[in-house]
């Protein structure tokens, strides 16, 4: 097996791969230790899907009086964004840690895999990807990848499917209420 | 119907205050009622599914080049899931030609998801946001996964 996988070309790509995977784990543990299994998060976690939930409710259900109903909605709504931004908070400990782990394995596979392509890219990526995607590689061939995207790939989708699959990503309502993508309030329209 | 199940929908969330375990057998049910969340991770891990399925394929094949990414931009394949909505008969025919056209990732993976949202469960956009809420759920998980499995695949197959 070993023999095999070394005898492949682009086997620097599993270890690039593994190592994600390993801190991706690593950095799930640290925000569990550090935000998840505080009793302030869960009960933060838990009035932000009540509310979200009774906003829903409260949006889809008739009520009789619209005057009311707009009172009762602002009230629930700025419940849900000032719970959001309390968990935010709560999590800008952990999100330093893990920013710093993050950048410490960085360094690391860069200190390992500088200048060597470790994958064939089955496209030409947009100029602006190559930035990226040709980073500190010699020659012109657009489809080396090196080390730094296939480690943004694998964060990404990794970290991501992780977070979901141990129930730790964060609850819609939040992401809602935080405004991501902010409208206009049609009330001031 | 779809009235009937908006009002079992909102019965169900203020009566018990939580909704009931999921079950399998959920996933294939045109009668069963969803809750926001549920849906939500149902199509975020279908999408991840259909992203590691593709990425395998078009790296074992290999399909080269950047248009088996994306043929037409996601907000174009909304604006398709749009139309496709008030062609609602017609739906199979129109999937059918964008296969024809080019299987660019992110329409084929738009369009699985559109058709079991719209056509199996048979669910109301409307109570859950809209196509768009509904079509970006684990979008860009699915793209990063995709593309790491196509990568990978097509570099440690091929070389």
């Amino acid at each position: 097996m070993a023999t095999l996988l070394s005898g492949l070309k682009y086997s620097d790509s599993l270890a690039v791969v593994g190592i994600s995977i390993c801190t991706a784990f690593l950095c799930e543990a640290i925000s569990w230790l550090l935000i998840y299994r505080t009793s302030s998060y869960k009960s933060l976690r838990s009035s932000i899907d009540k509310a979200s939930k009774k906003l829903e409710s409260m949006k889809t259900l008739d009520k009789p009086s619209k005057k009311s109903k707009t009172k009762k909605m602002d009230r629930v709504e700025t419940s849900l964004k000032e719970s959001s931004r309390d968990l935010s908070f709560s999590k800008f400990k952990s999100g330093a840690v893990v920013a710093l782990v993050l950048f410490v394995v960085f360094g690391l596979l860069n200190s390992l895999f500088e200048g060597k392509p470790v994958a064939k890219l089955p496209f030409v990526p947009a100029s602006i990807v190559q930035k990226m995607s040709h980073r500190g590689l010699q020659g012109d061939d657009p489809t080396d990848c090196s080390m730094a995207f296939l480690y943004f790939l694998c964060s990404i989708s990794i970290r991501t499917n992780l977070q979901k699959f141990l129930g730790f990503s964060p609850p819609r309502g939040a992401a809602n209420a935080a405004g991501l993508f902010p409208l206009p309030d049609p009330k001031t329209n | 119907m779809k009235e009937g199940k908006l009002v079992k929908f909102n019965l169900q969330q203020l009566q018990n205050g939580h909704v009931a375990p999921f079950k399998l057998s959920k996933l294939l049910d045109p009668e069963a009622s969803w809750d926001k969340d549920q849906l939500g991770d149902v199509l975020h891990w279908i999408r991840q599914v259909v992203a590691l399925v593709c990425g395998l394929l078009w790296g074992a094949i290999p399909f080269v080049g950047a248009i088996w990414i994306v043929l037409l931009f996601h907000c174009t394949a909304m604006a398709l899931a749009d139309a496709m909505h008030l062609c609602h008969i017609s739906f199979g025919y129109s999937f059918l030609s964008l296969e024809i056209i080019g299987q660019g990732f992110l329409v084929l993976s738009s369009g699985i998801i559109y058709g079991y949202y719209a056509i199996i469960l048979k669910i109301d956009e409307e109570d859950f946001g809209g196509h768009g809420t509904l079509l970006q759920e684990g979008l860009f998980a699915s793209l990063t996964l995709f593309l790491l499995a196509w990568i990978l695949v097509y570099s440690l197959a091929h070389f």
